[in-house]
Formats: structure tokens, sequence, C-alpha cells
């Protein structure tokens, strides 16, 4: 039985969660669409330059007497891995969980903020 | 920067989703795999449940329409406002129908949200749960 569940794990399909990268004044922002996926099993590894986002997604099987009649999607593993640059301020990042998508808030660190010099007449 | 140029992330051409395709076998039994969003239908003896990948949506934001013979969920999914690096989810108005055959309760149906997924109970009608009817035989 244990032995069961364990291969069934396994034979979980792998996705690539749909990913927006962008740039806004105060940082950069990843969003993940993992839809099934809850804050609770949702694992995020921050490791030097690396951040890897999994999560599995958890199903209820069809109950007794319920017949499938159409299937698009199933249960999945979300994965992905993303390198970051040294501009960003690692002790800051922010992760945020709602609707199925994960928010992360990666914001640049000070000195890589530009700055307006200003000129004094002497 | 933050955007996995490395050739190991993030590969997903079209021809990688076609080949994804090929290979999961949900999607082999679906008839149209592209339409968006994904949807399992369900069926028992009293209820259709319909379920539906839609994140990033609060259920007041999602119109759901039941009329004769069919669900309609219509949306549509916003962007936050920035500069792309890269965009991967998909955007703008989408719809989907489902079609329903057979004597539905319209009253009772429930829809909720949770993690991004939408699921919608349809209760049946009395009249169109099959029931059991001994014959004595005489």
């Amino acid at each position: 039985m244990n032995q069961d569940t364990k291969t069934e794990e396994k034979s979980l399909p792998r996705v690539k969660p749909a990913t927006d990268i962008l740039e806004t004044d105060d940082g950069f922002f990843i969003y993940m669409d993992m839809p099934g996926v809850s804050k609770e099993e949702l694992i995020i590894d921050l490791n030097a330059d690396e951040i890897k986002v999994s999560g599995k997604t958890a199903y209820a099987t069809p109950a007794q007497g319920e017949k499938l009649l159409h299937v698009e999607f199933g249960n999945g593993e979300y994965y992905r891995g993303f390198t970051l640059s040294h501009i960003v301020d690692k002790a800051r990042v922010k992760a945020t969980m709602k609707n199925g998508v994960l928010e992360l808030h990666l914001p640049k660190a000070e000195q890589a903020i530009p700055r307006k010099i200003e000129i004094q007449a002497g | 920067m933050v955007i996995d140029f490395s050739p190991f992330f993030g590969q997903s051409t079209p021809l990688d989703r076609l080949f994804e395709a090929f290979y999961t076998p949900a999607m082999s039994i679906s008839q149209r795999p592209y339409a968006y969003p994904p949807l399992n239908i369900a069926e028992d003896n009293e209820h259709i449940r319909v379920v539906c990948e839609i994140p990033g949506m609060e259920i007041s934001d999602l119109e759901l329409t039941l009329t004769e013979s069919s669900l309609v969920i219509k949306g549509e999914r916003k962007t936050a406002q920035g500069k792309y690096y890269r965009q991967e989810r998909p955007t703008g108005p989408f719809q989907r129908v489902v079609n329903i055959q057979g004597l539905i309760d319209r009253d009772k149906v429930t829809a909720r949200m949770k993690d991004g997924v939408l699921e919608v109970t349809i209760p049946k009608t009395e009249a169109s749960i099959p029931k059991k009817i001994s014959i004595d035989i005489a």
C-alpha cells in the first residue's frame, strides 16, 4: 500500500508553470500560474543566486460512483528555477500566494537604484 | 538579470508544447487541448461537477451564466504594468461554454473558488436521477 502511493507520487508529471517576469520602479516581479497549489504545499528555495519554486497539486480523486466525462488537466508537480542577478536584494525578497498565482517581489539593492547627482555651483 | 537565459530553464516553445500535448495522457483524452481555461467535467447520480483552472481571478470577477442547456464561464485576465522580460501567462478575455444535457436544478447551483481552481456543482433534478423499481414476478 505504502509502496503504491510512493510510485504514484513519482509519476506526477512535471509542469513548468507559466511565468511573467517584469521590472518596475521598485524592483522585479515574477508571477507564476500555479492553480491548485495551496500556500502550505508551496516550496520556495533561495540558495545563493538561485531561486527554485515547486509545488504539487492535490485534486481529489473522483468519489465513488463519479464518472469523469471530460478531462483536460490533472495532478502535477510545478517546478521552475531562476538565477537572480546581483542587483536583487535577497534579504527583502517577498513571496505572496493568492488565487493560485505566486507573486515574487525582488527589490533592487539600494546601490543599484540610479540616483541623480546634484551639481553644486562653486 | 533575473531572467533565466540559461538553456536548461524555461524552454517552452510552441514545438515543446506540441510534444507535451502528445505525451500527456490527459491531453489525449481531451478533444480540444488548447481551449482556455482547461476544465474537467465529472458526473455522479445526483450532480454534475465542472472543475476549471483559472489562476489569479477572484470569483467575483468571473461571470457565470446558466442558460437553458449550457454553463458559460466568462472573465478577463489582467496584467500588471511594467517592463516585461518574459510573458507566458495568458491574458485578456476568455469564455468557455459547457453544454449540459438533462434536467438540472438551476436554483441550487453552487460555485466556489480555491487556489485558482473553480468548482461548479450542478445538482440534477429528482426526475433525472435514475431509480430502481423492483418488479414482483407474479
